[in-house]
């Protein structure tokens, strides 16, 4: 089972696989808590879900 | 006299720019770029009798290129097999963003509300060159999971590497164009270098 605390590190790439295929639940829920206590991280997911919005316009 | 709608065909033609951009982005080699706007280009004037007048030519055109991208992929895959695999055993530079404890160094930048820059050719020019800058196999994959909206298994086929290879290449192009983004958009908006 995967640890429910995680660094930043595990949580960028957690926050980079999920928009790819589906978390185990243990790693939802470590990335869940993770992002609770950390700004940083929580812009960095938000940041993911822009670039594939705009990547997704580049042939506008 | 009310002005004549365009030739379709003609249409077509003067998307070929926009389709080059778009497939050299993602293809990562212009002879294999140009090979799949041609290939484009033909099918699209030859299949203009069952265009439907109600859609965009440009959608219509854009989708026929992704289909021409993937063909390009199948026949290119075993050079670009090599490259991914190559890619993937190469340290990451991006190791630098943490410490020895796994946590970040410096916080990454608050965009805001991005969603207003998707208005700006300016922001895609960046985001462009920031795609462009990426080695060529994480910008392929990037684009065949972002752009052509591929599921990883596959891309996996297609490009013959691992799953887990899979999602390092993901990884790694997306913390690569999250921080390009950073220092050559967003943290030079407010000091009036771009907006």
């Amino acid at each position: 089972m995967a640890r429910l605390i995680i660094d930043c590190r595990q949580a960028h790439w957690l926050l980079s696989r999920e928009r790819d295929a589906p978390l185990r639940w243990s790693e939802r829920l470590a990335l869940r808590l993770h992002l609770r206590v950390c700004d940083w991280c929580s812009i960095v997911q938000r940041n993911f879900a822009f670039l594939s919005q705009a990547v997704r316009r580049l042939d506008r | 006299m009310p002005a004549l709608a365009k030739d379709p065909a003609q249409q077509i033609a003067e998307l070929r720019p926009m389709l080059l951009r778009i497939a050299q982005l993602q293809l990562r080699n212009h002879t294999w770029a140009e090979d799949a706007v041609s290939e484009t280009i033909v099918a699209a004037v030859e299949g203009l009798p069952g265009f439907d007048a109600k859609s965009q030519i440009r959608t219509w055109v854009v989708g026929i290129l992704k289909h021409k991208i993937i063909d390009q992929f199948r026949r290119r895959s075993r050079e670009i097999q090599i490259e991914a695999q190559d890619q993937v055993a190469e340290p990451d530079a991006l190791e630098q963003l943490f410490d020895d404890s796994g946590h970040r160094v410096s916080a990454p930048l608050d965009w805001g509300d991005p969603e207003s820059h998707l208005e700006r050719s300016e922001f895609f020019a960046i985001l462009q060159a920031c795609i462009d800058q990426l080695p060529a196999p994480l910008g392929r994959i990037f684009l065949l999971r972002e752009w052509l909206d591929l599921d990883t298994e596959q891309i996996c086929k297609e490009m013959k590497v691992t799953s887990t290879n899979c999602f390092v290449m993901l990884y790694r192009a997306r913390l690569r164009l999250r921080e390009c983004l950073d220092m050559n958009w967003f943290g030079v908006q407010g000091k009036g270098q771009n907006g």
